[in-house]
């Protein structure tokens, strides 16, 4: 008996001293919902890899990692055989299984949001207890960036009150049961979201060690930095450019930037503004931005400046295409199309989005104003700025774009495809520009199988809309985390900017 | 934001009133120095544009190349006295023109204030009755929803109405219209209470008999006995509208980025407390803090010179 | 009397009506709350489907006369973002916001009531000026400022206080998380309450000073001193005891400049109070929220501002209020 107990306090002891720490984490907003199919942003995202497991997650170098599948493989052109781990539980006790997979996957293509990503999918079939066979509507190359966004749900935990309504007081919006490292225990809505680590979890290979994870929504940057510099909190993200200097001062805290993916540019209207349609006038309001000095001035370094879409880790990306920055190109220019003499613009921006938005925005309407070119600029906190956004309301427009597949092509099809409400193509195209040799790359490079025409029909597209100057590219957003210097960030934070939490470990 | 409860009781007015306060504000240095100090920030306002060392609408007004330079003495770049904000703006000449916009938006919501406040509280005043009672319960239900309530939640639906850039040029209107509108009720009750004790003097009587007519008796014979009260609260006003202004910018829901106001700058500027460029942040809120300073001082004191009985200090 | 009290109800009502009105107003005019929740890559449609579903798309008067009708039965609708009744969600905040404004009136009634009576009974003594002199001051400096820089002392440089929440809170009686009652949540109310009551006590000071000075013209107190009676029992005891009811009376109206104070503190320190709430609401376009909290703000100011016009009428019968003529 007393052997038992001496066993069990060892148990105990030996418990406590591996998984110790506990971490606060303060984040801009916190997700709305418990539901990961609700909402996909980034936040959501980051609290689905928390308290569930996706089949395949990214690596740091951009290859994919197994997780709760262990192995796929192409049957033909249309169907991929995906195997699953056969030792998973859920939080509420229950196995995982192929029925999960499929309960997962269809309860996503009912998903507002998710249905577009997934809407590739004809179909999931189970073949026995932990195979599955997906069936897509066309051959499609992206699968695996796909199956990173199945984060599985507990089919029998969720059955009967499966529904996911947007703003809806649903069963799974309070109530859930994931695979993760991270137990919910308990949420108050904008305040909190306090997980604890998951005795049974399945990856034993994980050296992540942190009992306790509280996440805190804290909006205002200042007030973010703040409670990290009088330790109310262990971790923050984002931090305003402005402040970085400051983190990298301060001893006890260090920070991480890592080159993002997101691109920030400038869409110029060609239905509104007649002058836009001039090729030369787009390329001078392109020369006449100075876009490394933004991310230097601006950003403090903490990103890149960008002279097209697609981010270096990205397929379409076109090294050669770097941001040219030359004011009496631009003003010479300007005189060729005939408006030496300049016009007045609107812009538009978010003030509360991108990192430096509202900033940014300023900077390039002075940038602008030395072409003769006179903007009034307006900017607006996100709710508001993307209601103007979807109404065209300015000649000018500021947009973010995360592709959330990871590939080129999701931003073409988002903001350069002619505009067109049937199929959602085009949707952020607020350039209203429209060429059908684009679109039919566009629509090519979505069903090219073999990888190397693939980059070279991705890369076509990027030098064709470089050379027609339709957009003005600003910067690549970077990711950027502050923490206390005893945690070991750089790891666990990732370009995707989906940090995985289950794998921090903390030496306290 | 303030409430007068009971109402001043104007002391007998004299056309030599303005000589009178001139010559008791020279015995006060207090009041003196508040008054000078208060005349020159009017004149800086007014002469911002020649006074600015930068042109705020000229095309090199802003360049990010010359962002955040700390004040002269930590920089000994003589070009930026007080140093740049984050766009590279001269932060001299922007708290100039951020001085004149707001001075100018305090001074044109006192006035929508006092046009409303003075046509209302004589007709309550003179005319009585039911409709005085209304205008009154009126004019306590808006006093009791505080200004900075009703400004935040008017413009932020006026922000989602004008929604476009069209809003840039109607932000001041706006914040003129509101802090005009909010606050009326102040210089109302005021006017209606010196009315009212007007109204029982012989004078009045006297005018009536003789078949003077009702809005020349208001205008002529009764208003003229209200400047001295209107001219304690004006001050305290125009100082109140220029803390609200400040308070809704740095709310977010004033002055555009572009075309700063006082409260707007120290807004952006607190973003850069942190990160030790306190110059941005630091000069303005000084530059606004004296002025509401000295024109609450010219308050106190007109307050105590016009209205003996009354030494009630109301914010 | 009696109808007197009928009167002002029924304006409360109609005020209560106008508000009501007004707020229900701003939900359709306030941004899109479907824009604001959906993800990026989702089609117009869906959100038109949405848009429907939520009941965004029927006629004005039929949105109010829902929304009027459910608010009689106490259901202010549901918030987009918290997913549960407004009433319930502003109702969790109210605690917060109540004790900060409380311990703010503590720290302003200890500090203004003694240099207020000072500055009333030695009105000529150079510190009476100073007090006058530096409430003025104070006065003079808008309460975000103080905030910000308190935080960017105490907190960052100093690192002396916590810079935001409210810490951790006990539950009292079962009836409401309060962070009076342990060290951290005092430390955390520290810094927010210090600020509002910086910019409350100069209101105050004044406010105290000039009724005290009525009060110690008055007869009563002249015969007080012809009797004989002390100095301090004099001032504390009978004229302090009169100044007070009617400082208290005006200072209920202060409730609204108090709410849209803690809407500025609350945002900065991000205190999680009704303020930050509505503020937060703001920025997320929670419509339901926004109306809601406006109607249950709107509430307070009314019941307030009643309640001070009968105390102060019956208190105060020199005071004539319109509509009380009994």
């Amino acid at each position: 008996m007393l052997v038992r107990v001496l066993i069990l306090g060892c148990i105990v002891l030996g418990s406590l001293s591996a998984y110790a720490a506990q971490i606060r984490v303060a984040i801009d907003a916190d997700p709305i919902s418990l539901d990961p199919h609700e909402q996909l942003s980034e936040g959501g995202i980051q609290y689905s890899h928390a308290v569930f497991d996706p089949l395949v997650r990214w690596r740091h170098d951009g290859s994919f990692e197994p997780r709760l599948a262990t192995s796929w493989q192409m049957r033909d052109d249309n169907t991929m055989r995906v195997t699953l781990r056969d030792d998973v539980l859920f939080h509420s006790g229950n196995a995982m299984t192929a029925d999960d997979v499929v309960f997962t996957i269809r309860r996503l293509k009912r998903s507002v949001d998710f249905k577009a990503l997934f809407n590739i999918i004809e179909d999931v079939d189970k073949i026995d207890a932990y195979t599955v066979d997906i069936h897509t509507k066309h051959p499609y190359p992206l699968m695996l960036n796909i199956l990173a966004y199945v984060f599985v749900m507990d089919q029998q935990y969720y059955a009967g009150q499966d529904d996911v309504i947007k703003f809806g007081e649903t069963f799974a919006s309070k109530n859930v049961s994931g695979t993760g490292p991270f137990i919910v225990e308990k949420r108050i809505a904008g305040q909190t979201l306090e997980l604890v680590r998951n005795a049974l979890y399945w990856d034993d290979e994980s050296d992540g060690n942190v009992e306790r994870l509280e996440m805190i929504p804290i909006r205002s940057d200042s007030t973010r930095l703040a409670a990290l510099l009088t330790g109310d909190v262990d971790i923050v993200s984002p931090v305003a450019p402005v402040d970085m200097a400051r983190v990298s001062r301060t001893p006890g805290i260090s920070l991480s930037s890592i080159a993002g993916t997101r691109v920030v540019i400038l869409q110029m209207n060609e239905s509104r503004r007649e002058e836009f349609r001039d090729v030369r006038v787009r390329q001078a309001m392109n020369l006449a931005i100075n876009q490394s000095l933004i991310v230097e001035k601006i950003l403090r370094g903490h990103g890149v400046a960008a002279g097209q879409l697609s981010a270096s880790p990205f397929q379409g990306h076109v090294p050669e295409l770097t941001p040219q920055y030359d004011l009496e190109r631009a003003k010479q220019l300007m005189k060729e199309a005939g408006y030496e003499e300049g016009f007045r613009v609107t812009m538009m921006a978010p003030n509360n989005r991108y990192m430096g938005d509202e900033k940014i925005a300023q900077a390039a309407a002075a940038m602008l104003q030395k072409i003769n070119i006179t903007v009034d600029l307006k900017t607006l906190p996100k709710a508001q700025y993307f209601q103007q956004y979807d109404q065209r309301v300015a000649d000018v427009m500021m947009l973010g774009w995360q592709a959330d597949t990871f590939d080129s092509n999701n931003i073409y099809e988002f903001l350069l495809a002619c505009p067109n409400p049937d199929t959602g193509m085009g949707a952020y195209n607020a350039s209203e520009y429209c060429n059908p040799v684009i679109d039919s790359d566009i629509r090519h490079a979505n069903r090219e199988m073999n990888p190397e025409r693939r980059v070279h029909a991705l890369r076509q597209i990027e030098r064709q809309i470089y050379d027609d100057a339709v957009v003005i590219p600003l910067y690549w957003q970077s990711i950027v985390w502050a923490a206390k210097s005893d945690i070991e960030l750089d790891h666990v934070v990732n370009f995707l900017n989906f940090p995985y939490w289950g794998n921090l470990e903390v030496e306290r | 934001m303030n409430i007068l409860h009971r109402p001043l009781i104007p002391t007998s007015t004299k056309p030599t009133r303005l000589r009178h306060i001139l010559s008791a504000i020279r015995g006060d240095k207090l009041a003196l120095f508040a008054l000078l100090i208060f005349a020159f920030y009017c004149l800086v306002a007014l002469l911002a544009p020649l006074l600015a060392p930068y042109d705020s609408s000229s095309n090199d007004f802003m360049d990010l190349l010359n962002a955040e330079l700390p004040p002269y003495w930590q920089s000994g770049d003589s070009r930026f006295l007080l140093g740049t904000d984050t766009q590279g703006r001269d932060l001299l000449s922007v708290i100039l023109y951020g001085t004149r916009l707001s001075l100018t938006i305090g001074v044109c919501a006192v006035l929508i204030q006092l046009l409303l406040g003075v046509c209302i509280g004589l007709l309550s005043g003179y005319i009585g009755g039911r409709l005085d009672t209304f205008l009154m319960r009126c004019a306590d239900i808006q006093l009791s929803f505080s200004t900075m309530m009703v400004a935040i939640v008017v413009l932020a639906v006026f922000q989602a109405l004008f929604g476009n850039a069209a809003y840039q040029q109607l932000a001041m209107l706006m914040l003129i219209i509101v802090l005009g509108i909010a606050e009326w009720p102040i210089f109302a009750r005021i006017i209606r209470a010196c009315v009212l004790a007007e109204k029982e003097k012989e004078y009045v009587d006297a005018a009536r008999i003789m078949g003077v007519s009702k809005v020349r008796i208001m205008f002529r014979h009764i208003l003229p006995n209200t400047v001295s009260p209107i001219l304690v609260i004006l001050t305290i006003q125009i100082a109140n509208a220029i803390v609200a202004e400040a308070a809704l910018s740095f709310l977010g829901l004033g002055m555009p980025p572009t075309q700063p106001s006082l409260g707007a700058l120290i807004s952006s500027g607190v973003n850069y407390l942190f990160s030790g460029a306190w110059w941005i942040a630091v000069f303005p809120s000084i530059t606004l803090i004296i002025l509401i300073f000295v024109m609450n001082l010219l308050g106190d004191w007109l307050r105590d010179h016009l209205n003996p009985q009354t030494g009630k200090g109301v914010p | 009397m009696l109808s007197f009290v009928l009167r002002r109800l029924l304006q409360a009502v109609l005020v209560l009506l106008t508000i009501s009105f007004a707020s229900f107003m701003i939900q359709g005019k306030l941004g899109d709350p479907v824009r604001q929740m959906v993800g990026t890559s989702v089609s117009v449609e869906q959100r038109e489907a949405l848009r429907d579903e939520l009941g965004l798309n029927d006629p004005t008067l039929v949105q109010y006369g829902r929304f009027l009708g459910q608010a009689l039965q106490g259901d202010l609708g549901t918030s987009y973002y918290y997913k549960e009744s407004t009433l319930t969600v502003i109702a969790n905040r109210l605690p917060a916001t109540l004790e900060l404004s409380f311990c703010a009136l503590v720290l302003v009634i200890v500090m203004a009531t003694p240099l207020g009576v000072f500055a009333a009974i030695n009105p000529k003594n150079w510190l009476s000026r100073s007090i006058l002199l530096f409430s003025t001051l104070g006065l003079s400096i808008p309460i975000f400022i103080v905030a910000v820089f308190l935080m960017y002392f105490f907190a960052i440089e100093w690192r002396l206080l916590p810079s935001f929440g409210r810490g951790d809170t006990t539950q009292v009686l079962g009836l409401w998380q309060s962070g009076l009652f342990n060290k951290d949540g005092l430390m955390h109310l520290l810094l927010p309450s210090v600020s509002l009551a910086f910019v409350m006590t100069p209101i105050f000071i004044r406010l105290i000073r000039a009724e005290m000075i009525d009060v110690l013209q008055s007869d009563y107190i002249r015969f007080a001193w012809s009797k004989g009676i002390s100095a301090p029992r004099i001032y504390f005891i009978h004229a302090l005891k009169n100044t007070m009811l009617p400082v208290i009376t005006v200072g209920g109206i202060q409730t609204g400049t108090l709410i849209a104070y803690t809407i500025l503190t609350e945002s900065i320190f991000q205190w999680p109070g009704m303020g930050f709430l509505f503020m937060d609401a703001v920025t997320r376009v929670d419509a339901p929220l926004i109306s809601a909290y406006l109607i249950v703000v709107g509430l307070i100011f009314v019941v307030t501002n009643t309640l001070v016009d009968v105390v102060y009428g019956l208190v105060n019968p020199r005071v004539r209020i319109p509509g009380y003529s009994a």
